[in-house]
């Protein structure tokens, strides 16, 4: 068996083609950029060398802060309503006898074919303070609750979170859908024959053997959010003033906004790092040893 | 079967939120063709939501008559398609490679591959542009189908990972008993097992593929090689944007994905019921 | 199983072809241009008599053409280019709308457009890296010099003494517009201090009209509004700021970001108007819903067709009522060096300069015959087709008794001061924003007195 796992010309007939593709293509600038983060330099001249100073000054810039927290906030609000939604919709979509699960199925990933702009503006035109459908629908049923949503400092995060949270919930729904389908039907059987119900059959028996699908699920959705840039440049442009920044558009603003391409160089490292340790952290909690039944 | 019916008896609420939510990711498609049918006033001030009252075919002619539509089309066609088969293969075959092969850097090299996920695209255009031309790749499809197919790969492999990993080892033990090749393995077992999460992974990276516009927007500069959501360009100006052609522009860029998916999502589904079947 | 492997195999394949037909389809497309100037070329060829220098020229640009500000004057110095340089053929690449990313990674790679269009922020970093064409040569050559207005030098030389563009704009002004009709039916007077200010903006409200329209999505016209209420005592404005010659914390400064807080708490501006485009607040004056309206001078064109004799413009209101004569002329706004400039490495950099300082020429005369826009920095000697609107007359009038101006945000020569300019007067705008962390915002980003 290990002789047949262990077969070297097909391991490396597997794997070179997408490392190679990838090293270069991918892996090349990134290596650039860490290397760049090291120097003030304006993207496009000779540029000086000057070790860890935008480290420094990023550690002492408040907007990094802002920025992180952004992420962090945007990326616990896309993870939880993606994978939560996602999985209620995904576990009532795979029941062969619900009616109409077909139309479901292709309604619910209508929001991920648009393009990230339609999207956008009609969540613009949802929130807007003066005309939007929201305080639209507090009027109606008498509330006096009338939000700014994007123009608050506060709010306004929370806000761009939620559209990319619902527009890629259908990402989600797919992955997990197809998780289901892969749970082999016969221990859904046994469960039922067990006299389990179908919530405890979903809790006992698929979440646990799609831990490998949540996995994904929740790397995919996590560095996702600490990388949002669309949804705000979009949006809102970093604003009210810079209340919507996260590290990707603080990067974007100062490589192109201010010429500052080192010290943008530096926040995208950190995001780089902060994603890998999302993902280290993410593994080491759903450690599994490769399933055997 | 009669226990999940008393379970749909006796929790009604599901199916009703089931429907809403579908109500609600349908009404943006909705929305964007009213859209594209309205002037600016309309679409800020006066009815935002609502149908149009008067429909604007002429932003339709406005956004045909700006740049080459179908010559945009075919491009974003042709570079999706090659793009779905380049990073399919290779992402299906090095995760097959890092999640049941043993060799000794499978779980770094797994990790390596996902750094590609962590950086957003922004970041390495300028590093990226520079590779795209010294590879001479400037001005044909590579210079978008093989940046394309890199970016998808981390992706791709993460989810294929995922499937593969999740797969029992009996599968190839029984295999190798047989006497299969480790390549007929590969081919003939494993790969209708994880049928399902290639059909996912198909339209997944169609879509980022087809609606893709920051790397499209610096990479391509030549006119007869551009894919659709640069047609965009042609209405956002400085201050001022004609924002019913934008609409009208976006349903020409994406309504043909939605008829695409709701025509070959049938397709999936049988993928779909294929790939348990095996497994079963 | 077979099945698999086949569509796996084909799957290969359709790439293969795919990038085959990539290959394919360039050199189609090469063999074509190739006609396409032999074509030209054998056109041309009893021409060649007359100009011996004629040979086809190509040329790619990089410039704005979206809307009818843009693409008409655009299109317009391109049809007066056949006739003057007939074999001249421009290859149009549309700008970005992306905080010149684009242009930048098109300088990285060695890439560059032959002509592109440039502002400030652009020539400085370009400058430095030497991506940027020094005209200095050619603006004698050509006599652009003479072309100039001497009030608008400063379009065409920048602060090293060097042209590195040939200017189509001239030097703008911010005005603060009105709904004359508003004014009158709620008796409102038009306010000349800010105590009169603050009565309009609390008469409108209670009337259910906004008081001030303003997109404040895209960050300058905030700062615009800013530097309108600082003007009032110091009329270099942001622009002192920006020299490093003035704090946030000097009153000038202070006073105009709390009189901001105070009226933006009062309800000035429309609910969520920091994520109002142009075309949002726009809509919101020229529908009557809005009473004042904050915007360049460009807009008089706009406001007069869709509001006619309503529309006006006013003074900015003053401190009290001697600040107000005092500070009448100080206006804000003003114009920088920018416009069409050359590829260093372009083929022909004589062709390429001429081109980019015939076009600027024309964008500017077409600007002013057709669009009723005086205020360009070349000196144009056809007759007005479009007759000034009254805003612009009255403006026109005014111009010579301007005392002072200041810049817009994209005029501003610290990138970084800039930035933070920008994103601080944004969140003025929100009202929950205090003078104090406004100055600390602001101050941080200072650059030293050069």
């Amino acid at each position: 068996m290990n002789k047949f796992l262990g077969n070297k010309t097909a391991i490396l007939l597997f794997i070179l083609p997408a490392l190679l593709l990838y090293t270069v293509m991918v892996f090349y600038p990134i290596v650039q950029t860490f290397f760049r983060s090291m120097y003030e330099w304006d993207g496009l001249s000779e540029g000086t060398f000057i070790w860890f100073d935008n480290y420094t000054r990023l550690f002492q810039d408040s907007l990094f802060f802002t920025s992180v927290k952004n992420g962090l906030i945007f990326a616990v609000i896309i993870t939880v309503t993606q994978i939560g939604i996602g999985s209620i919709l995904a576990f009532a979509v795979a029941d062969a006898k619900f009616k109409g699960r077909k139309l479901l199925r292709i309604s619910f990933f209508i929001p991920v074919v648009l393009s990230i702009t339609v999207v956008c503006q009609l969540w613009l035109s949802i929130y807007n303070g003066e005309y939007g459908l929201i305080n639209k629908i507090f009027e109606m049923i008498g509330l006096e609750y009338k939000q700014d949503w994007l123009s608050s400092s506060k709010s306004a995060i929370v806000a761009i979170a939620f559209v990319n949270a619902w527009q890629y919930m259908g990402y989600h729904f797919a992955l997990l859908l197809a998780g289901v389908k892969s749970v082999p039907e016969q221990y859904m059987e046994a469960a039922r024959i067990d006299g389990a119900t179908k919530l405890q059959a979903i809790l006992k028996i698929n979440i646990p053997m799609m831990a490998e699908t949540y996995k994904f699920c929740l790397v995919f959705a996590i560095t996702g959010g600490l990388n949002a840039f669309a949804n705000m440049y979009i949006m809102t442009s970093g604003g009210p003033g810079t209340s919507t920044y996260t590290l990707t558009y603080l990067m974007y603003r100062s490589a192109f906004r201010v010429g500052e391409f080192g010290y943008g160089s530096a926040a995208a490292a950190i995001l780089v790092i902060e994603c890998l340790i999302a993902t280290l952290i993410i593994n080491r909690l759903i450690a599994r040893e490769r399933i055997s039944y | 079967m009669t226990w999940m019916m008393k379970l749909r008896k006796s929790n009604p609420g599901m199916p009703i939120f089931l429907w809403l939510y579908a109500i609600l990711s349908v009404y943006p498609l909705v929305w964007m063709i009213f859209y594209s049918l309205k002037n600016n006033d309309e679409i800020f001030v006066t009815n935002p939501f609502g149908p149009p009252m008067h429909l604007r075919f002429e932003n339709y002619v406005e956004a045909w008559s700006k740049y080459n539509v179908p010559v945009y089309f075919m491009n974003s066609l042709l570079v999706a398609v090659a793009t779905v088969a380049g990073a399919i293969l290779l992402a299906v075959m090095f995760s097959y490679a890092a999640a049941r092969l043993r060799w000794r850097f499978s779980k770094i090299a797994h990790t390596y591959i996902l750094v590609g996920m962590f950086i957003p695209i922004q970041v390495i255009m300028i590093p990226l542009a520079i590779l795209v031309r010294d590879l001479n790749l400037a001005n044909t499809y590579g210079a978008l189908i093989i940046p394309y197919i890199a970016f998808n790969i981390s992706f791709a492999s993460m989810v294929f990972y995922g499937f593969f990993r999740s797969i029992p080892i009996e599968m190839e033990e029984s295999a190798c008993i047989d006497g299969a090749s480790i390549y007929r393995t590969f081919f003939s077992i494993m790969l209708p097992i994880i049928k399902p999460a290639l059909a996912t992974m198909v339209i997944f990276i169609f879509l980022n593929s087809w609606n893709e516009f920051t790397m499209a927007v610096i990479l391509i500069t030549k006119e007869s090689l551009k894919t659709l959501p640069l047609g965009l360009l042609f209405f956002q100006g400085q201050f001022t944007t004609d924002w019913g052609a934008m609409g009208a522009a976006m349903t020409i860029a994406s309504l043909p994905t939605v008829l695409i998916y709701i025509l070959f999502s049938e397709q999936v589904e049988n993928a779909l019921t294929v790939g348990s079947a095996v497994k079963g | 199983m077979k099945k698999m492997a086949i569509f796996i195999m084909s799957l290969c394949l359709v790439f293969v072809a795919a990038c085959g037909s990539g290959g394919n389809n360039e050199a189609a497309n090469n063999k074509a241009t190739d006609e396409g100037n032999k074509e030209t070329a054998t056109n041309a060829a009893p021409e060649e008599t007359k100009a011996e220098e004629a040979k086809p020229v190509k040329l790619r640009i990089y410039a704005q053409y979206a809307d009818d500000d843009t693409k008409l004057p655009y299109d317009y110095a391109v049809a007066e280019l056949k006739k003057e340089m007939p074999n001249v053929e421009l290859e149009l690449e549309v700008q970005a709308q992306d905080d010149g990313q684009k242009l930048k990674t098109y300088a990285a790679t060695g890439n560059l457009p032959d002509i592109f269009q440039a502002g400030l922020d652009i020539i400085t970093t370009f400058k430095k890296s030497g991506n940027i064409l020094e005209l200095d040569s050619y603006v004698d050559e050509l006599g652009f010099r003479d072309k100039m207005y001497p009030s608008t030098m400063n379009t065409l030389v920048a602060d090293d003494g060097h042209t590195y563009a040939f200017p189509y704009a001239g030097n703008e002004f911010v005005l603060l517009y009105y709904n004359k009709e508003l004014f009158e039916q709620n008796n409102v007077k038009v306010p000349t201090t800010y105590d009169e200010l603050m009565t309009a903006v609390k008469a409108f409200n209670a009337a259910g009209i906004t008081p001030m329209s303003l997109f404040a999505k895209e960050k300058w016209p905030t700062v615009a509004l800013f530097d309108m209420f600082v003007t009032r005592n110091e009329p270099q404005g942001i622009l002192k700021l920006d020299k490093g010659e003035a704090s946030a914390s000097d009153p000038a400064y202070k006073e105009a970001a709390d009189k901001i807080i105070e009226l933006v708490k009062a309800g000035m501006l429309p609910k969520g108007a920091t994520n109002l485009n142009y075309d949002q607040a726009a809509a919101l004056f020229h529908q009557g819903k809005a009473a004042m309206f904050l915007n360049g001078q460009w807009e008089i064109a706009e406001s007069t067709k869709q509001l006619g004799e309503k529309a006006g413009w006013m003074y900015f209101p003053g401190k009290d009522a001697a600040n107000y004569e005092a500070s009448k002329y100080a206006f804000s706004g003003g114009g920088g060096p920018g416009g069409y400039a050359v590829n260093p490495d372009t083929k022909d950099k004589d062709v390429a300069a001429k081109v980019a300082a015939f076009l600027s020429l024309k964008y500017a005369e077409y600007k002013y015959t057709e669009r009723g826009n005086p205020l360009v920095s070349t000196k144009v000697d056809k007759a007005i087709v479009t007759e000034y609107p009254p805003m612009m007359k009255q403006l026109s009038d005014d111009i010579a008794k301007i005392t002072s101006t200041t810049s817009f945000a994209w005029g501003l020569s610290d990138a970084k001061f800039k930035a933070a300019i920008e994103d601080a007067s944004q969140s003025l705008m929100t009202g929950a924003y205090s003078s104090e962390q406004f100055i600390e915002d602001v101050n941080k980003a200072i650059p030293a007195a050069k």
